[in-house]
């Protein structure tokens, strides 16, 4: 099976002034099947979203991916024209964001700027492309589409909006839906919703989605297989129920103890954290980048770069002393 | 379904024009302004008298039951002449206006869009350009072009786009890191479409707002420049000119200046209060 989404090696880094450099991203490689849904988890600053932009070829100013290859289906895209990379944004990969409502353009209607989308890339006439916007809301859970269609953005909730924005987004039936924090701005009640749409999406239109968070909640509702970020590289990637039962990165065993669970904890029990932040690489890793916030960490963590290395079948970490204990 | 019609005009709120209406100033400047307007456009019918019609019997008259504001040193009608007058006002106002905007608009979208060397070299021309008190360049472009109302406009119009461009840069530059815009840009529109269609509608408020800002100054200006004889050229009756002309008669005959100056007055005021109002309405920084 040829995966949707093939990252391999994937460095990027940011030009600050002065001629330094940050390693926002540093060789990670994923990849993700078709109707599948892989997240990408990290505290902020691990380079999720660099990794995320440098898919989509749209990094800002002063930051370039060195080196790897992004390939969707059989086509690598980071040799891809610019114009041809317009045609695969939009069109082969739908893009959320994480605040629905700065992301819809205040002065155009829900209908236009779908309609926008699908004049764009399908050539459809207006009148058709509006039809269509209004299959689209129905399709995601707007109720009242009819009407929906031709309000702005301002007139409808955070909720609606996210949902107005997947409509957007799987316009055109792309292969890869890229999903940058897409309930962090939204309740916790609305946050459900919009999760149970990105799942009947994936199997209604077989898309791939890519979902880009920080909140392990969203991950263990969703996601098919996880990948952890920390300070710019994979430290583990496993099957979500692997992930979940058997952590093997102190780091991921850090971020599932930091999560409050309904059922186990005691009430007013202080959760548990990882001491310190994660640090802004300046220079490229030569050791493990974790090891001054792990407790396990030996002198070999401080001068040897683990690679990410496969312990079972689907479950690989970056670690010299991987395991579940604590 | 009522309610849900009555819930939406709440949100949209009823037309620009009903809100702007509901405001007395912006509702004062908008009769006048207009009234100003149709006078230039009726001048013709709604004159009493041709503009260079002289009346012997009455040289330099004071306003009497024929002639309402009097007459100037030809004996033609002052009322008359200023009515007519309007026609150059109107058209250096609106026609300066819109030389500025149709320089300036698409320059700062440019600039401030693509940024880089382009973006430099407008802003450094905009300096230079803003450092030169208006009226020697003004001067200056209506003596190379030779003295006439078009050339005056022309003139009028480039002085007032680098303030122009400046603003519109500076929406741009703002509206560019919109998260709107980035979506449009990950959602594969090109440069023109996120320019035209997300960059500029949203920045259009400001601009109308700028607009009407500067078409009262460009009435000015224009009577500036025929009052030093570089506009309109005499006998064709304009404020500027006709302020000129009354000049030397201001101590025998205040009439003469005071009805065109009066004029000037009450319509660049008009036009800035109906600009204040649209700043008001539009803006929603100033509204949500």
């Amino acid at each position: 099976m040829i995966p949707v989404l093939d990252v391999r090696g994937v460095s990027v880094r940011i030009r600050l002034p002065g001629d330094r450099y940050v390693y926002a991203v540093d060789d990670v490689s994923f990849t993700v099947n078709p109707s599948e849904v892989v997240a990408i988890v990290g505290e902020s600053g691990c380079g999720k979203t660099m990794l995320a932009m440098s898919i989509l070829g749209l990094l800002p100013a002063g930051a370039e991916v060195t080196a790897g290859e992004v390939r969707l289906g059989d086509e690598d895209l980071r040799r891809a024209t610019p114009a041809r990379m317009r045609d695969v944004r939009g069109r082969q990969i739908g893009t959320i964001f994480q605040e629905p409502m700065p992301s819809l353009n205040p002065v155009l209607t829900i209908g236009r700027q779908i309609g926008e989308v699908l004049e764009r890339h399908e050539r459809l006439p207006s009148r058709s492309a509006r039809a269509r916007a209004v299959e689209l809301l129905d399709l995601v859970g707007i109720p009242d589409a009819r009407r929906r269609v031709d309000q702005y953005p301002h007139e409808m909730s955070g909720g609606m909006a996210q949902r107005a924005m997947i409509a957007m987004a799987i316009a055109c039936k792309p292969r890869l839906l890229l999903a940058d924090e897409p309930t962090t701005a939204l309740d916790v009640t609305i946050q459900a919703a919009i999760l149970r749409v990105i799942d009947d999406l994936r199997r209604q239109l077989d898309v791939a989605v890519v979902l880009i968070t920080h909140d392990l909640g969203v991950v263990a509702d969703v996601a098919d297989r996880v990948l952890v970020m920390y300070a710019g590289r994979a430290v583990e990637q496993a099957g979500v129920l692997d992930l979940f039962a058997a952590p093997q990165h102190p780091y991921t065993l850090g971020l599932l103890g930091a999560v409050r669970h309904p059922t186990r904890t005691r009430p007013r029990s202080r959760l548990a954290e990882i001491p310190g932040i994660v640090p802004t690489m300046l220079a490229p890793a030569t050791a493990c980048a974790f090891a001054p916030r792990c407790p396990r960490a030996d002198n070999r963590c401080r001068t040897e770069l683990p690679r990410l290395e496969v312990l079972r079948p689907g479950h690989a970490a970056a670690c010299f002393h991987p395991g579940a204990g604590g | 379904m009522t309610s849900t019609t009555l819930a939406v005009t709440m949100v949209r709120g009823p037309g620009v024009v009903r809100r702007l209406i509901a405001r007395p100033p912006t509702a004062i400047g908008l009769f006048v302004a207009s009234s100003v307007i149709l006078i230039a456009i009726f001048a013709p019918v709604v004159a009493p008298f041709a503009p260079a019609a002289n009346d012997f019997e009455a040289i330099l008259s004071p306003p009497t039951g024929t002639h309402l504001f009097g007459t100037d040193e030809l004996g033609r009608d002052i009322l008359s002449r200023v009515m007519w007058g309007a026609r150059a006002s109107m058209q250096a106002g609106l026609l300066a206006t819109l030389i500025a905007v149709a320089v300036a608009v698409p320059v700062g979208l440019l600039a401030g869009y693509y940024r880089g060397v382009l973006d430099t070299l407008v802003m450094r021309v905009t300096d230079a350009l803003l450092a030169f008190p208006f009226l020697i360049i003004a001067v200056g472009l209506a003596a190379i072009l030779g003295p006439s109302l078009l050339n005056a406009t022309v003139a009028i119009g480039i002085v007032q786009a680098p303030k122009l461009v400046r603003i519109t840069r500076g929406e741009v530059l703002s509206l560019r890191e919109e998260s709107f815009v980035h979506a449009a840009v990950a959602d594969g529109a090109p440069d023109r479409s996120v320019i035209f269609r997300h960059i500029l509608p949203n920045a259009i408020n400001v601009l109308l707002v700028q607009a009407t800002v500067i078409l009262p100054f460009a009435i000015l200006a224009e009577a500036t420049l025929s009052f030093l004889g570089l506009g309109v050229q005499p006998p064709t009756p304009s404020w500027g000119v006709m302020l000129t002309a009354a000049q030397p008669y201001l101590g025998i005959a205040p009439w003469f200046a005071i009805t065109p100056g009066l004029a000037i007055l009450v319509t660049t005021l008009s036009f800035n209060l109906v600009g204040d109002g649209l700043r008001d309405v539009l803006d929603p920084r100033l509204e949500r």
